[in-house]
């Protein structure tokens, strides 16, 4: 009996999908699915960001030694994936912020001569201790928990 | 039943294009090739296997492009961290520099069936040269990707190999230092490889694989021995 049969049978007793065609489409299509469910798993998994570095456990990173920042000197340091200005002020204090302009996003740097947070997107200026001085940024920044531990610069990740 | 049966979903998809473009009759001229009876064998899918490998080449090789930094300080440093950071980062590269090896094996074994089927000869003679040309690109694929990975392997691989370049008489100074953007491997060497294995070598190919298929659709494959 060939596939025209078949279907003329099944036609005849009311199954609109025949046994043969059940069989050949729901295997084909298995086959098909498992494969495309193999190749895409891979790539997809692939183009997800990878995790980058060791955040330290339980958020808390050493970020850089007391000596190389000196009173005056600022920087930023990846914290928990999220950049966090550290600044050693003249006062001899630590202080760390969020570096992510409240404005629109941009990323803050330390304005050495003007002892200031600048944003190079829209000319705002924070101070030390996150408030706007001037500019468009509607809120301060979020600071972050910062302890000296011996020479050591400790960030706390996700402290508001 | 009903009285007018509706066509298959597929069969009014190309009535939409037909209607429009008109392209039903002479895509089926083309695409429409029966293999003829003395192909079918497993000898005779050696070209098809190599493109699938180019094809994956291509897949795999944009994927490695999203990771890869094409700079002598951070190039070595992507490719640890494609392979030990990225998901499945090992698989991807590995599959890209075994098919680029398999890629060779059968553009050769493609080769040998068509020289020993004769299938070269009077009228294909061009699609032969434009086979040859090909083989040419895979190989140059081959050896611009090696330097990629810019470990000890690589930089002494690529001295050695662009150093054949520089015994051509007369010109061969001059071919080494145009093909090592100076007289020696440096980053420049590696971004030049990166946009000859990127940008050049594809799109060459692309265009003497088009000339290759449409020709031996034109031609149709050569009769039995």
């Amino acid at each position: 009996m060939n596939e025209s049969d078949d279907r003329i049978q099944d036609e005849a007793q009311g199954r609109p999908v025949s046994r043969r065609g059940f069989l050949k489409y729901g295997l084909l299509g298995f086959a098909g699915l498992a494969t495309a469910v193999g190749v895409l798993t891979p790539i997809v998994a692939y183009l997800w960001p990878p995790k980058v570095g060791a955040s330290g456990a339980g958020g808390r990173v050493t970020v850089v030694s007391t000596k190389d920042l000196p009173p005056g000197a600022g920087e930023i340091f990846s914290v928990a994936n999220k950049p966090v200005m550290v600044i050693h002020t003249v006062e001899d204090d630590y202080v760390a912020l969020s570096a992510t302009c409240t404005h629109l996003g941009c990323i803050l740097f330390w304005d050495v001569e003007r002892q200031v947070i600048a944003c190079p997107c829209h000319e705002a200026y924070f101070n030390t201790t996150g408030a706007v001085i001037s500019g468009p940024p509607p809120a301060p920044l979020e600071p972050y928990r910062v302890q000296v531990e011996g020479d050591e610069i400790v960030v706390e990740g996700g402290q508001g | 039943m009903e009285a007018q049966r509706r066509a298959k979903w597929s069969t009014r998809l190309g009535d939409w294009f037909d209607e429009r473009f008109d392209v039903r009759i002479p895509l089926e001229n083309f695409l429409k090739k029966p293999v003829p009876k003395h192909a079918i064998k497993w000898y005779f899918c050696l070209g098809g296997i190599t493109f699938s490998l180019f094809l994956i080449q291509g897949v795999t090789g944009i994927l490695l492009s999203l990771y890869y930094r094409p700079t002598p300080e951070g190039a070595y440093e992507s490719i640890l961290f494609i392979m030990n950071n990225v998901r499945f980062g090992w698989l991807i590269r590995s599959i890209h520099s075994w098919s680029s090896t398999l890629m060779i094996a059968f553009c050769i074994g493609h080769m040998l069936r068509v020289f020993i089927t004769g299938a070269y000869k009077n009228p294909r003679e061009l699609n032969w040269v434009a086979g040859v040309a090909l083989l040419l690109l895979t190989m140059a694929f081959g050896f611009t990707g090696y330097l990629l990975p810019w470990d000890q392997k690589a930089l002494w691989g690529s001295t050695v190999g662009s150093e054949i370049l520089g015994i051509v008489p007369l010109i061969g100074g001059w071919l080494l230092g145009l093909l090592r953007a100076g007289m020696e491997i440096t980053g420049l060497t590696l971004t030049r490889f990166y946009g000859i294995h990127m940008l050049v070598l594809p799109l060459l190919a692309f265009i003497f694989l088009g000339f290759h298929f449409v020709i031996i659709r034109r031609q149709g494959i050569s009769g039995p021995l």
